[in-house]
């Protein structure tokens, strides 16, 4: 990966390898078959990933916390589908070839946020519950995504740097 | 005749169900291992507007003490405030001010 930098015109720019690229597109639709999942009438998860994706805003009122999700749920799980989404948009569809990416500051807002409800995800299917832990590394699935987790964590401190930096004179 | 010594207005008040206006609510924003501390930092700064250095140090709060509060004001703001965070993938939560 070649990390995110401003161009003049403002816009964010990054290249991916094939394989990365890859890896992200398969990420991202991980993210949006999850949150699919959701559809319906939202009560409770099961799942620890989708829970973390959409939290309790009222952990010790179980009822107030029911109202707020049945007032925010699917809204907040239609805006994160669509962002993963526009992430996939500006990788492309063609798999097999190394991608030059450039997003204007909505397209960046949108990975930005992807980018955390992919690590989010991840950490949950690792069983990272808090600081220092670094999660199951057991199984060759587990170790995969791990290094996984790292990545993304490295593309999404790459794009925070790039948003901090004054676009370029 | 003192107006105090008649409460049965009163009764027909579910005081758990009514908000006292008077308190204010707060969005926390909470700890957790996954996101990164220039991630919550850039968080408090876009989307609150608070300057670099205030950005940080409730973000330092977070970090450290598990847990810091980003707003204060009415119920509803403070709920908008959460699921603002929720879609960046903070974890916020909502309660009064005096809890």
């Amino acid at each position: 990966m070649k990390k995110f930098r401003r161009d003049a015109s403002g816009r964010l720019t990054a290249r991916f390898e094939a394989r990365e690229a890859e890896l992200l597109r398969r990420l991202a639709r991980d993210t949006t078959q999850i949150l699919t999942a959701s559809r319906g009438p939202i009560i409770e998860h099961e799942d620890p990933a989708l829970k973390r994706l959409l939290p309790d805003a009222y952990p010790d009122d179980p009822e107030a916390s029911a109202e707020f999700r049945r007032f925010t749920a699917d809204g907040l799980a239609e805006r994160k589908v669509r962002n993963s989404k526009s992430l996939i948009d500006g990788l492309g569809e063609n798999a097999g070839v190394r991608v030059s990416v450039v997003l204007d500051d909505q397209a960046a807002q949108a990975w930005l946020r992807t980018l955390t409800d992919i690590r989010l995800i991840l950490a949950a299917r690792l069983g990272i519950e808090r600081d220092g832990d670094v999660g199951f590394r057991g199984t060759a699935d587990s170790f995969r995504r791990s290094i996984e987790y790292q990545w993304v964590g490295y593309v999404q401190e790459s794009l925070i740097r790039a948003l901090n930096a004054q676009p370029k004179q | 005749m003192n107006a105090l010594s008649t409460p049965e207005t009163i009764e027909s008040l579910d005081i758990h169900e009514i908000t006292d206006p008077l308190t204010p609510w707060n969005t926390i924003v909470w700890n957790d291992p996954v996101n990164l501390m220039s991630y919550v930092t850039y968080v408090f700064q876009s989307y609150f507007g608070f300057t670099e250095g205030e950005a940080e140090r409730r973000m330092l709060l977070v970090h450290n003490e598990g847990r810091a509060v980003v707003a204060t004001g009415s119920r509803e703001e403070m709920e908008r405030h959460a699921e603002a965070m929720h879609d960046f993938g903070l974890w916020a939560t909502v309660s009064k001010a005096n809890e």
